[in-house]
């Protein structure tokens, strides 16, 4: 059994202070892009937060041969060009750059992982890391078991002070893969010391759903189906597939968005409430949304979900290319870049309520937001001319990019007679804090030292909702319903508005 | 700008409700809605001098351009003309790339005569409703009078820089019996704490991991040394000792002030003794009272520790000369806090940490997004007056 320690009675009062062990964290693929782009810029700014503990040391493992020093340099220059603090504090940077170090590591090679572990050794005892271990694999998905294999056959996935293994979604391509790869790394390590980074949970606007809800007593008495009409989640991108066709034309909209954004965001707005804002209580509230969503099988998935694929057009002005025109996809693909689905969450709850999902590329912003559409009054009080300019009420949570929520409402129209309009009550995140949100990566890397995994996605979690997509996934890959083609800049096909027409409702317009 | 002299508060609302519609009316254009007015809080400064004025005014405007807050300044002014206020408005607007701009208000208000002693009624109009009202009192407070006493009626937490006390000595212990009974919804706020937050940080840090924490219970001694070396000059150093001894449950039992600044306690810490010694530093480049090493050591399960928090390099100080006291630790940007550990035997392992400039809008910033209710703070300034009256 785990014994909770009494907390450090100094730490208490230091707001936002959180401090992990220190541990030596191993980056795989240090050398790679996504270390480049997002994790050493992390560590720059955890350092700048003086978030980093005393003996916390990195160590950089990838195929190509460098020394410290290089990698030193090449850590700096990737933090220089991708954080999102700017100017880089030198002052901040040098004494971080002297807790890198480097290893090369060929992943198929076991000499090269006991190399590794003597190297850990050395900094374990230079600075009081205690054994303590995280191993980022900061590689491509099909290396992670290879990489959980060879640190188990090396001896490195246990021992003194704590070890963890950090993956990044995708999580499998479907239900089996993902059990697959599920079982190789609990071979290695116990599922509490998996951390399965999916970096949208790290975003502050995604967790302020949940303070949203449950932080606040006046909303939770109307978040059901007595008074919810319809739940609209919009993920839309402007942008197209940026050089990323040879894995995207394998992937498409469904398994690169909607399987992990966007049923997150379901479960986000859906679950009940947790026992308290911890791992366990709320990632179990997350698995039981997860399989409290009707399946989609044979027929319904045919009229319960709309997949389409963007042709050439405008976006913010600039002429764009079809998808099937893109670098390393294939010209007849059938490989969707835009998803729409209709859920049925089947609890009390929820009953009845529909959860429309659209996610695509090409479409004319960028905006994600999830749209609470609330039935009309039972009863025109002012009658059906002074109402015909109201919407229902409807709270809508926007993620990005402007960050915050909006309450929209009747008031009457200043005048003589009696005109109701719709108005909006608005709350932006940059405008109301007096602090600035740090970046997801900061948060999750902290969370993982730490050793909280609420924002990591557990492994039922990640089954549950294969379990939802794959047979969606597998009916699309028979050609049903037919891929529905879209201009680039626009909301995506007719057959995503004629979903929601035959059930007399209409997108909202982000 | 909007500028009156001898006006009433209701003619300074006129003007800012005025200056509030014309901002919406320009921002919304002709067929948008008016936009949502945004605003984080109402923040107060009370200058005693116009040198704080200038302080109060540049940091409320810093403030501002960040986060969309009404600031209100007030001088009292003597009373050698009959108008008792004269009123400036001024607005800054701050445009988000993702967002509706905000303006920020400042409202100065030079106040003479009785009304100086009845600020309550003066600021209450002039409130944003449910946002938090902080009260920022430069200088020096006049605890246990009766215009803090007013004035506190209407704010939700009195900010003050105990390292600008004038007889600081005396001014701290008047602060903390204030803070004895003070209404429960009061906080109370010092800047001075916030400049030792890397410091409690540092040292919190060393005692969390685990293997650790028994440390806490084997501590014998404890360092700090400060510049300066009068009495007053010992309020952060008693300070951070109070924190120490009120998060560990140490009691006082002695303590004696020495020649050359030094102090010598001793603290009850259950069935053992902690022997806690200030030392005077000379004050080259550093402010008087300011914290320059905190030194802890000890031993638990037959392993012994060290933990040194230290200023390293030596802080430059600015030496170009200010024409306010206030201004003396502008420029005071080189600074980093050195950690050495040692436990056990072998080679101490050195922790690099950059600190941010003190200047007090970042100071405020820091201290007003979570609120100034701060239960350790209470305690440790307790604890530390404790401590200062007894040496």
């Amino acid at each position: 059994m785990k014994v909770e320690e009494a907390p450090n009675p100094l730490a208490e009062g230091l707001h936002d202070y959180r401090v992990a062990d220190p541990a030596v964290m191993v980056i795989f693929g240090a050398t790679g892009d996504l270390s480049g782009r997002k994790l050493l810029p992390a560590l720059y700014n955890l350092a700048r937060q003086r978030s980093l503990p005393a003996g916390f040391a990195v160590l950089g493992a990838a195929m190509s041969d460098l020394t410290d020093d290089a990698f030193r340099k090449m850590a700096s220059e990737k933090i220089h060009q991708f954080s999102r603090t700017q100017p880089i504090d030198e002052r901040v940077l040098a004494p971080l750059l002297d807790l890198l170090f480097y290893v090369k590591v060929d992943f198929s090679q076991q000499d090269e992982f006991r190399k590794l572990g003597r190297k850990l050794q050395e900094l374990d005892d230079a600075r009081h890391t205690t054994g303590n271990r995280i191993f980022y694999c900061a590689t491509p998905p099909q290396t992670y078991s290879l990489i959980a294999q060879q640190l188990m056959a090396a001896g490195l996935h246990a021992g003194k002070g704590f070890h963890r293994i950090v993956v990044e979604k995708p999580f499998g391509t479907d239900l089996q893969s993902a059990r697959e790869l599920t079982q190789t790394l609990q071979k290695a390590f116990p599922e509490d010391a998996v951390f399965r980074i999916d970096h949208y949970l790290g975003k502050e606007t995604v967790q302020n759903i949940l303070a949203f809800r449950f932080a606040n007593s006046i909303f939770e008495p109307v978040w059901n189906a007595n008074l919810i009409d319809s739940v609209q989640i919009t993920i839309a991108e402007e942008i197209g597939i940026e050089n990323r066709g040879r894995y995207y034309d394998t992937a498409g909209a469904l398994r690169d968005i909607v399987q992990n954004h966007g049923l997150q965001l379901v479960t986000l707005t859906a679950m009940e409430p947790p026992l308290a804002f911890e791992a366990g209580a709320v990632r179990d509230e997350k698995v039981k949304v997860l399989r409290s969503i009707r399946p989609l099988i044979g027929e319904d998935i045919e009229q319960s979900t709309v997949r389409g694929q963007h042709t050439s057009g405008w976006v913010l002005g600039q002429q764009v290319v079809g998808y099937r025109e893109e670098k390393d996809v294939a010209p007849d693909s059938q490989t969707e870049t835009f998803a729409a689905l209709r859920l049925f969450v089947d609890n009390w709850r929820w009953a009845g309520v529909p959860f429309y999902i659209r996610a695509g590329k090409r479409m004319p912003k960028r905006v994600t937001e999830i749209r609470i559409q609330f039935k009309r009054p039972p009863h025109l009080t002012f009658g059906r001319e002074a109402m015909k300019e109201v919407d229902p009420n409807a709270i809508t949570l926007r993620i990005q990019p402007e960050e915050g929520i909006s309450l929209k409402f009747g008031a009457k129209v200043p005048s003589a007679g009696l005109r109701i309009r719709s108005v909006t009550m608005d709350f932006q995140y940059v405008t109301s804090f007096l602090v600035e949100a740090p970046e997801a990566y900061e948060r999750l890397l902290l969370d993982c030292m730490i050793g909280d995994p609420t924002l990591f996605t557990r492994a039922d979690e990640v089954e549950a909702a294969w379990m939802l997509i794959d047979p969606i996934e597998n009916k699309w890959r028979s050609g049903r319903p037919p891929l529905a083609m879209y201009p680039a800049g626009t909301w995506g096909p007719d057959e995503a508005t004629q979903l929601l027409k035959a059930d007399g409702r209409e997108w909202h317009r982000p | 700008m909007w500028h009156g002299e001898g006006v009433t508060v209701a003619d300074v609302l006129g003007a800012l409700g005025d200056i509030r519609y014309r901002f919406a009316r320009a921002e919304a254009g002709d067929s948008e809605h008016l936009h949502p007015r945004n605003c984080v809080m109402t923040l107060i400064g009370i200058a005693p001098t116009e040198a704080h004025e200038v302080v109060a005014k540049r940091t409320t405007q810093a403030i501002g351009m960040q986060h969309p807050a009404q600031a209100i300044v007030i001088r009292e002014e003597a009373p050698i003309r009959r108008r008792h206020l004269d009123a400036w408005i001024t607005t800054d607007v701050r445009r988000p790339e993702m967002a509706c701009a905000v303006e920020c208000e400042l409202i100065t208000l030079h106040v003479r005569g009785k009304a100086a002693d009845h600020l309550g009624a003066l600021l209450d109009p002039l409130l944003v409703s449910g946002v938090p009202t902080y009260l920022w009192w430069l200088g020096t407070p006049p605890f246990g009078k009766r215009e803090l006493l007013d004035a506190l009626r209407v704010s939700d937490g009195l900010v003050v820089d105990s390292a600008q006390f004038d007889e600081p000595y005396r001014t701290f212990r008047r602060m903390a019996s204030m803070l004895k009974v003070a209404h429960h919804r009061m906080g109370l706020a010092d800047l001075q704490w916030s400049r030792l937050r890397p410091w409690r940080e540092s040292i919190a840090q060393f005692f969390t991991p685990g293997d650790r924490r028994a440390f806490l219970g084997g501590i014998s001694e404890l360092g700090v040394d400060y510049a300066g070396d009068g009495r007053g000059n010992r309020i952060a150093a008693s300070l951070i000792t109070g924190w120490i001894a009120s998060a560990l449950g140490w009691k006082l039992r002695r303590a004696t002030a020495g020649a050359g600044g030094v102090v010598a306690a001793m603290y009850q810490a259950g069935g053992r003794s902690v022997e806690v010694n200030f030392r005077s530093v000379p004050q080259n480049d550093r402010v008087p009272g300011e914290v320059s090493a905190v030194r802890i050591a000890g031993a638990a399960g037959g392993t012994t520790f060290r933990l040194s928090v230290m200023h390293d390099p030596p802080r430059p100080r600015d030496t170009s000369g200010s024409s306010y006291e206030w201004d003396r630790r502008r420029g005071d940007t080189e600074r980093v806090l050195l950690t050495l550990i040692e436990i056990g035997g072998g080679e101490p392992l050195r922790h690099l940490q950059q600190l941010e400039p003190e200047d007090e809008a970042a100071l405020l910033v820091e201290l007003l997004s979570t609120g100034t209710h701060d239960e350790v703070y209470n305690r440790s300034l307790a604890a530390a007056s404790d401590l200062v009256e007894s040496i």
